[in-house]
């Protein structure tokens, strides 16, 4: 079972600029949650915040119910030079071990990250550059490094920038496994359809928390013209749980 | 090593090898090339993932700093190794330490440092002309094979060593956080802890090579074996390992061919001519088949 997530009173800023300010909220256990907003609304810094990969003010509690798990992330863009001859193969056996890429290859950690690739449709693709592929198809790759340790809590930054509709539909199948295994999912998405596919929880960042709650509750037609106004021009939705109101009436 | 130069004398003597190999410093060369070489060559294939060639190249300007900083300290002056490792390395240090505190670009910070060395390292030599020949710099500037010691292939041999136990096992980890950071982090790994590790090995072994390949010319031999290596592989693994075989070859061709020719040539000048060369052949290899 995944873990949940509790976030007390968090705040970042870069410089003068304010990212995020004072959110308070809980991102239940096995649970795919979905944070949506405008751009430069926070929901990437949201994310490396829980991650530990950005200082932050507040509080944020990762608890798991047992022994600490595992956690795969896929960042919202990785940049790999195109002449580096690092192989789709290479990046998976990368993340995998620390046996050295320039001995010869153990055949076991192969077919493991073989088996990874096949999830994500790019087995066929192991032996091209990560530099010459599309940038859907390196989302996809990305999407397999996180799954390599049987992640119990996962968190994707845009998942599917750049995924073609095949892309999309292996993304959504093993989303909906790993929802079904309890795993705990934390995803930034802009595809409002693809979000109401998902049956996910939602929640709406845009430098505070505006709004949380289940696909019908959250993206309804009224709310959805204001999901991705700027800060300032966003007005408060009343859809929202006690705590969450409070939140926004500080902020 | 008294062995392996009686063995070279005899095949010498028999006809078997060339003259040269007669002569105990070109058999002190040679050890030292194939020491140095498929470290310089696989530490290479990272430099050019982590985009740090300028870095090794600062580094190796550094030395010069470095030997007349022992020098004037007191060391002898045909081996300053302890002025020598600690300024490189404090250098180098500083340097990601200044770069991982401030938003000043890369390139522009190891700019800097490197005019901040070479104008130190300059302003030294004034005083250090008067306590040695100031013609022995050109060894240090350009790597000498005549003047390799037993003592210098042991600090080779340590440090290659050394290198190579710590490079094994953290070799993915280092790849990894140089391409893929958050991912790393994510993962557990520190960063911060490899990076710094990691330019310590290049300070060692830029250090160890500098009697060999110079202080000038050490940076370029990280560099081109790995450069050409890329043009020519598709995965990681072939990659590191025919920079390793070039960068060796090219020490080793480097090393026999100004004797074997009787020209008055550098090691490091000759070893980077062989080197570059084998790029210039990837090179219009690439183009040719492209084209």
């Amino acid at each position: 079972m995944g873990p949940e997530i509790e976030i007390k009173g968090v705040s970042l800023q870069y410089a003068q600029h304010i990212i995020l300010e004072k959110i308070t909220h809980r991102f239940e256990a096995g649970k795919c949650h979905v944070v949506m907003g405008p751009n430069g609304g926070g929901k990437t810094s949201l994310l490396r915040s829980i991650l530990g990969l950005t200082p932050f003010k507040g509080e944020i509690n990762i608890n798991w119910l047992g022994d600490k798990g595992r956690i795969g992330y896929v960042p919202q863009k990785a940049t790999f030079e195109p002449s580096l001859p690092l192989t789709v193969m290479d990046f998976i056996l990368l993340n995998q071990s620390r046996f050295p890429l320039f001995f010869r290859a153990n055949k076991k950690h192969q077919q493991v990250a073989l088996q990874q690739l096949a999830r994500v449709g790019m087995a066929d693709r192991a032996l091209l550059r990560m530099g010459q592929l599309s940038g859907g198809e390196q989302q996809r790759v990305l999407f397999a490094q996180a799954l390599l340790d049987d992640p119990d809590l996962l968190i994707l930054d845009e998942p599917t920038t750049g995924m073609d509709d095949q892309g999309v539909r292996y993304f959504e199948s093993l989303l909906t496994e790993l929802v079904k295994e309890k795993k705990t999912v934390i995803a930034v998405h802009h595809d409002i359809s693809a979000v109401r596919r998902l049956q996910a929880q939602v929640h709406v960042v845009n430098r505070t928390l505006l709004d949380s709650g289940s696909v019908s509750e959250v993206l309804q037609p009224a709310k959805i013209e204001q999901l991705f106004n700027h800060y300032g021009s966003a007005k408060r939705t009343t859809n929202m749980t006690p705590d969450t109101n409070k939140k926004a009436e500080v902020a | 090593m008294e062995t392996l130069r009686l063995w070279a004398s005899y095949g010498a003597e028999a006809g078997w090898l060339s003259d040269s190999f007669s002569y105990a410093f070109m058999v002190n060369a040679l050890v030292a090339a194939l020491l140095l070489g498929p470290l310089l060559g696989g530490l290479g294939t990272l430099v050019i993932a982590k985009r740090l060639a300028f870095f090794s190249e600062a580094v190796g300007h550094a030395a010069l700093t470095g030997i007349a900083l022992g020098v004037l300290l007191g060391e002898p002056p045909e081996n300053p190794i302890i002025g020598l490792f600690c300024f490189c390395m404090i250098f180098a240090l500083l340097l990601h330490f200044v770069r991982n505190r401030t938003a000043v670009p890369y390139d522009t910070l190891v700019g800097v440092f490197l005019a901040f060395a070479l104008a130190g390292g300059a302003a030294l030599l004034m005083y250090v002309a008067r306590k040695i020949n100031i013609h022995m710099l050109e060894n240090v500037l350009f790597g000498s094979i005549l003047t390799i010691t037993d003592f210098d292939l042991l600090v080779l041999a340590v440090s290659c060593g050394l290198i190579v136990v710590v490079l094994i096992p953290t070799f993915n980890r280092i790849l990894l956080s140089s391409i893929s950071p958050d991912i790393a982090r994510v993962r557990g790994y520190n960063t911060h802890f490899y990076d710094y590790l990691f330019v310590m090995m290049i300070t060692l072994v830029t250090i160890a090579a500098v009697k060999i390949v110079g202080a000038v010319l050490v940076g370029a031999l990280l560099l081109i074996p790995g450069a050409t290596a890329r043009l020519l592989t598709k995965s990681m693994g072939s990659f590191v390992l025919l920079s390793s075989f070039l960068a060796t070859l090219s020490c080793l061709i480097g090393t026999v061919l100004p004797m074997e020719l009787k020209l008055p040539i550098p090691s490091g000048a000759s070893i980077i001519i062989v080197a570059g060369v084998f790029f210039l052949f990837a090179t219009i290899y690439r183009i040719v088949r492209k084209g």
